[in-house]
């Protein structure tokens, strides 16, 4: 598997599937949906499977001394691990984005806060369980798989931006440090539910790969 | 002894049917794979190494089922398959140094040892490398991690006379101890007659004729004197001139 994942990051991995895991830079900008920054994660990922069909990747690891699905697995934790690293590297600038707003005041959605994290959990959930089965199909349509869970994403960017308005839910758009504890459930919820959702995307991509006649 | 040993493999496709292809590959042997395009060789080659389904029949790496042991096959056994450029704007250092970790075998001063031989500058991206290069490079990568057998799916293809006639010369050296075996599939038989010890003849999805060059020409001496001169007696179709206006 290591050898598998230094393979995914020196030769499919493209720059930008790097550069947009600065996504939390976006929580600096005043009244914008924060979520539509995690958007921008999931092009990277986009970038990275289109990187890998243009460069033959799948003819390469299929002579390789791996099974077909370790080639899989190999590219769905690299997902996730550019998932979860865009998450850890954006926690300084909520911390910033709090004290640059302090009364939290953005419009245009979640504040930087708890629930934005969590909703931004079950985003890569979404884009994970509707990407990655539907690209392994056939390994090589990523352009219409990747519109798919575009779609489904863009659903969970409007929650984010109507969730503060809805009435009994204002309180997930809080940045103090009491509404921020009282969002902290949800989160771990939101962490499970990715956790699953990625691990049935992988199963399920990678028992379709097995039927891809290359 | 055989190394790789290919019984009653079948694929189904709409328009094309591989039928219970049966052949071996004895170990020092340099086995020509021929036969017209669309015949079956490389739907053949790729159900050997699981790209492709197979709808039946078996392959076996020295005895063993290579179900049963798939990594230690793909771990002695060396591929190129034609046409296929992996990661053209990558460095080949970049590549090797990725390949490397995949095999314990890797024996890096015999790739320096390659390198140098095959004038491979490690410093260039595969889409600079001439299509001779780049077959070079895949054969470099193979004898580095001490393939046992190489399975080229038509590695002369596009090449000069000039390349193909080294090709074929570095092929028989890599079996001259008689440790390492070629698959070699290909529909310019000329290189076959300079450097195969055995022949497998593949017509519309079914094995004509498999055995050693001698057997082969022998088996098919009414039909011509080369190898060329015998494919085409056996596959040319008279063109029907009224379907043609």
């Amino acid at each position: 598997m290591t050898a598998l994942l230094s393979k995914q990051l020196r030769l499919n991995c493209h720059p930008m599937t790097l550069v947009f895991l600065l996504a939390g830079v976006f929580f600096l900008i005043p009244n914008y949906p924060y979520t539509v920054a995690f958007f921008y994660v999931t092009l990277g990922l986009f970038f990275m499977f289109m990187n890998s069909r243009e460069q033959r990747d799948a003819d390469f690891v299929a002579v390789l001394p791996v099974r077909k699905r370790d080639g899989v697995k190999a590219a769905c934790v690299f997902t996730a691990l550019i998932e979860i690293m865009s998450l850890v590297i954006a926690v300084p600038f909520a911390f910033l984005s709090a004290r640059i707003n302090p009364k939290g005041t953005n419009l245009a959605g979640l504040d930087a806060n708890v629930a934005l994290f969590a909703v931004a959990f079950i985003l890569f959930a979404v884009f994970n369980i509707m990407f990655l089965p539907s690209f392994y199909r056939t390994g090589y349509k990523v352009g219409v798989s990747f519109l798919k869970a575009s779609l489904c994403v863009a659903l969970v960017v409007i929650c984010d931006v109507l969730l503060p308005h809805v009435p009994g839910f204002a309180w997930l758009d809080g940045t103090d440090k009491a509404s921020c504890l009282r969002q902290l459930p949800i989160l771990a919820v939101c962490a499970a539910v990715y956790a699953i959702a990625t691990l049935l995307a992988y199963k399920l991509s990678a028992k379709r790969y097995e039927k891809v006649d290359l | 002894m055989n190394v790789l040993e290919v019984e009653g493999l079948r694929k189904v496709y709409p328009a094309f049917t591989l039928q219970d292809v049966s052949f071996a590959v004895p170990e020092g042997a340099i086995v020509g794979f021929i036969g017209r395009n669309g015949a079956g060789k490389s739907t053949t080659l790729k159900s050997i190494l699981g790209l492709v389904h197979p709808d039946g029949g078996t392959v076996r790496w020295h005895g063993e089922n290579v179900k049963n042991c798939e990594k230690t096959f793909k771990e002695n056994i060396g591929v190129v398959l034609g046409g296929v450029d992996f990661y053209p704007k990558k460095k080949l250092r970049a590549i090797t140094e990725v390949t490397k970790k995949f095999y314990p075998n890797w024996d890096e001063s015999k790739y320096q040892h390659y390198c140098q031989l095959f004038s491979l500058d490690r410093e260039k991206r595969v889409d600079q490398l001439s299509s001779g290069m780049k077959v070079k490079y895949l054969i470099a990568l193979a004898l580095s991690h001490n393939a046992r057998l190489l399975i080229l799916d038509e590695p002369t293809s596009g090449l000069d006379p000039v390349s193909r006639d080294e090709l074929t010369e570095l092929f028989q050296s890599i079996v001259a101890d008689g440790t390492r075996s070629i698959l070699f599939s290909t529909h310019i038989t000329s290189d076959l007659e300079k450097c195969a010890s055995h022949i497998t003849f593949i017509k519309d999805g079914a094995i004509l004729h498999t055995g050693t060059l001698e057997s082969f020409r022998a088996a098919f001496a009414d039909k011509g004197h080369t190898l060329e001169d015998i494919i085409v007696s056996v596959e040319r179709r008279k063109l029907d001139d009224g379907a043609i206006i």
